[in-house]
Order: structure tokens, then C-alpha cells, then sequence
């Protein structure tokens, strides 16, 4: 074990906890892919977003299905 | 020149030929038995060091609360001049609302207390909000609500930082050691909670989901079919009609996108009570604070209502229950207090669908074909519509 790397042996202040991205997920209403991209402020899950084209089929409506600060996955 | 020093050099180090002394070793017992005179004529003096060691870690930890204060406050001020567009500085109104308290009722004689609590509650809700309304004309009602949380974190945080500077404060005027380790010692948790509001002003500014709105997401997420009837029951509360599995289920909820928790417990009540037929079980999904160790977004289920909050709620779907004999059971997620208050994590989002999972499963197992289920999603709708 590595004390002097986060553990109780550090002696400076821990360092701020970053603020993460967090991703909308959105469906297209006319060909049903799913894409993702950077949260927009008042993005909120269910709403219909009429100007963001979809990029499979080139819609233009789409419906946020999630919004969620994405976790790293732990190497095994 | 150099003799000289050398002389002085074997005088300081030396023994002397009369006792095996030299000035160093005198030098030294001399200090020695200062500092045994200090500690024997002066028994506190141990105790004082610790004292002003104590005192100054926790001024760097209240400092530190104290520039997390000013930036949430400071996030508060800028999201309403943004949203709201007031045309005139809101940062007076923000410091008065950041002092607004609620004195909870005489609990002496506890009869009646909840429904006096509630009133209380209301009140100070409503006028809040309100306040914040003036604060930001033009923004839209979802908005508001959520502006309102935002200065809520604000007020919450002030508060923080209050209790602790008095305890500071009280400390060190009295010298009272242990009024000072008490504090210094919940201080690492203190800290922690004011790092997760300042990450919650952040989601409130831009009315992200938190962890807290799990509860939400999943009875929206239940009710997200084509055919259903919707109509509000309670104040900020609505309920969907919807077949499921062959049953009537009844999903309350609170009103999203904007931040607020609705009344869940009128809401089941007054749907409750406005039934033909009572309902064969009452389902309450909330998230639920995890102890350390266990996993963030793990689903358990039990019996009873999973509401947290000041009680009202869950006194008033107990009281129904009780009265009519339905079951009652429950679904919590788990997450941390931290987790629940700032933006919605991936592992408590995708929870959303196993409780969904596990839901049907009780539908079908417990209940028979056209029979009816109240579920109620408790929790804040922020960032949900």
C-alpha cells in the first residue's frame, strides 16, 4: 500500500473534488438511434428538442431519454 | 585570535577539571528545569498548546467554508440575474433570504403536531418561493422553482457556516478544550457536505437531475407510455393513469422539470380516498442514504413508505394505509448524502431500470389481473419533465 498518495500520510489539503461533464442522452424521434453530447443548461429528461440534427438519419426532433455524470470504469 | 576561540570552545564543551561539568551541559538542565517549573507551576499549559493547535486548524476549515459560502452565493446571484433578468441588483434580497428561518410548532402537547408542521412547512415554502418569483420576473415557473432550491443551498450553507464560526468563536473565547474537539472532530464531515453543496449549486444553476431525483425518474420513466390520463392531485403533485401488466396503476409524482418535491403524501391520500376500490398495494420508490462501503445505485426493496423529509408525507400514507389496510412496500436506492444532492451519477441512473424491473415483477407476483396499485416516485423532479 502506497500511503503518501491520498492516504492518511498526506499532510497538504486534499485536492478539490472536480466537477464531472455530465452527458445528455438523446433518441431520435424519427429513426429511434440514441446519441450523447455535453449537458446544455435547462436540458431536462423527456424534453422534445426540435434544432439538433440527428446524426444517422439527419432528423431534426429528438427526445432527451437520460442525463447522467458518466462513472470511469474500474480496470480489472 | 584563534587560540582564544579555541579556548572558548573547550570552556563550553569540556568537562572542567573541579566537577565533569561544561557551560552546554548546564545550559541544557537549566532549560530542563524551566520547562518542568512551567508544566508543574502551570498544569494547563499542555492543554492550552493543544488548545491553539486545535483552534488554528479549525480556522483554516472555516475559512475554507467560508469561500464556499461566498461562491455559492455568488452562483445564486448570477443565475437570477440570468434568468430571471431582474432590473435591479437581487444580491440584498439573496443575503435577506439567506437568513429566512422556519420555527417548527410547540411539540409540548404533540397532538395535532403534524398537520401543524405541514402548515408551517407550507408557509414558508410558499413565501419563498414567492420571493424568489420577484427576484426573477421573467423566468418560467420551472425555473423559479428551481431558482428557489438554488437559494435554499444558499441558506443552508449560510447556516453552516454560522453554527460553526459560533462554536469557533465560543471556543476560543472560553478556552473550553473540549467545546473546540467536538467540533474540530465533525469538521472533515462538515467540510465534505459543503464541497457537495457547492457541486449542488452548480446542478441547480443549470437544473441538472441530481441522485436525489431517482425516485422521480423512475415512476416517469413507468409512466412513459402512449395511452394515459393525467391530471394534478395534489399542490405540485400529479397522477398518470396507465394499464400495466393487464392492472390500473396510479403513478404520483412530482411536476417536473422544475426543482421541487411536491406532496406526495396528500397527494396519495386525497387519490386514495377518491378511488372506488381501495388499491391492492401501495408502492414508495425513494432514494436511500447508503452506508459506507456498500455501492451507489444498488437497488433493495422492503416494506413500509421510503420517504425522508421532515414526516409529514409519510405520516399521511401511513395514516391512509392503516385506516383502508393496504400493504405497503418499498423501493430505495442507494447512494450517499453527497451522491443525493449533486448531479445524477451513470450507476444510480441505470438503477432506474431495474427498479422498473423489479416493480412489474411485484405487480404480477402480488397482484391479480384488474386489480389497482398506487406508485409513488418520491424525490425532486429537477432536470425530470
Amino acid at each position: 500500500m502506497r500511503y503518501t498518495e491520498g492516504g492518511f500520510m498526506t499532510w497538504g489539503p486534499r485536492p478539490r473534488e472536480k466537477m464531472l461533464q455530465t452527458i445528455t442522452f438523446l433518441k431520435c424521434l424519427e429513426c429511434g438511434a440514441e446519441n450523447s453530447r455535453p449537458f446544455m443548461e435547462w436540458d431536462f429528461i423527456f424534453k422534445v428538442v426540435g434544432n439538433e440534427k440527428c446524426p444517422r438519419c439527419g432528423g431534426s426532433r429528438s427526445r432527451i431519454v437520460n442525463i447522467y455524470v458518466p462513472e470511469k470504469k474500474e480496470s480489472k | 585570535m584563534e587560540k582564544g576561540l579555541s579556548n572558548v570552545f573547550t570552556a563550553f564543551l569540556s568537562p572542567s577539571a573541579a566537577g565533569g561539568e561544561n557551560i552546554l551541559s548546564i545550559i541544557i538542565s537549566f532549560v530542563w528545569l524551566l520547562m518542568f517549573m512551567v508544566f508543574f507551576l502551570y498544569p494547563s499549559f499542555g492543554q492550552r498548546m493543544q488548545l491553539s493547535y486545535m483552534l488554528r486548524d479549525l480556522e483554516r476549515k472555516l475559512n475554507k467554508l467560508k469561500s464556499i459560502k461566498d461562491e455559492i452565493r455568488q452562483t445564486a446571484i448570477d443565475t437570477i440575474k440570468k434568468v430571471g433578468k431582474p432590473d435591479f441588483d437581487p444580491t440584498p434580497e439573496v443575503d435577506r433570504l439567506s437568513e429566512f428561518f422556519v420555527i417548527p410548532p410547540e411539540s409540548m402537547d404533540p397532538y395535532g403536531i403534524v398537520y401543524k408542521l405541514e402548515h408551517i412547512l407550507e408557509i414558508g415554502e410558499l413565501s419563498y418561493e414567492n420571493e424568489v418569483k420577484k427576484l426573477a420576473p421573467i423566468a418560467e415557473e420551472h425555473q423559479v422553482k428551481t431558482l428557489t432550491n438554488l437559494v435554499e443551498i444558499a441558506r443552508g450553507i449560510n447556516t453552516l457556516y454560522r453554527v460553526v464560526r459560533h462554536y469557533y468563536l465560543l471556543g476560543k473565547k472560553t478556552s473550553n478544550i473540549y467545546l473546540v474537539l467536538q467540533i474540530q472532530m465533525i469538521m472533515p464531515q462538515l467540510v465534505e457536505i459543503a464541497e457537495a453543496y457547492r457541486m449542488a449549486s452548480v446542478a441547480f444553476s443549470q437544473g441538472q437531475p441530481i441522485g436525489d431525483s431517482i425516485g422521480v425518474l423512475v415512476a416517469a420513466k413507468l409512466s412513459d407510455v402512449e395511452n394515459k390520463k393525467r391530471y394534478t392531485v395534489a399542490r405540485d403533485t400529479m397522477v398518470e393513469e396507465l394499464e400495466l401488466e393487464n392492472r390500473k396503476v396510479y403513478v404520483v409524482r412530482a411536476i417536473g422539470p422544475g426543482g421541487t418535491v411536491g406532496r406526495p403524501g396528500e397527494a396519495v391520500k386525497n387519490l386514495v380516498e377518491s378511488l372506488p376500490e381501495n388499491p391492492k398495494m401501495i408502492i414508495t420508490i425513494d432514494a436511500g442514504l447508503k452506508l459506507e462501503g456498500e455501492e451507489s445505485g444498488k437497488v433493495v426493496e422492503g416494506v413500509g413508505v421510503a420517504i425522508g423529509g421532515p414526516g409529514v408525507d409519510k405520516y399521511k400514507i401511513e395514516e391512509v394505509a392503516k385506516q383502508r389496510n393496504i400493504p405497503l412496500y418499498a423501493f430505495v436506492i442507494f447512494e450517499s448524502i453527497q451522491e443525493a444532492i449533486t448531479p445524477m451519477r451513470e450507476s444510480i441512473a441505470k438503477a432506474a431500470d431495474v427498479v422498473l424491473q423489479k416493480v412489474r415483477k411485484l405487480l404480477t407476483e402480488k397482484v391479480e389481473e384488474g386489480g389497482v396499485v398506487v406508485v409513488a416516485g418520491i424525490g425532486n423532479t429537477v432536470g425530470v419533465g
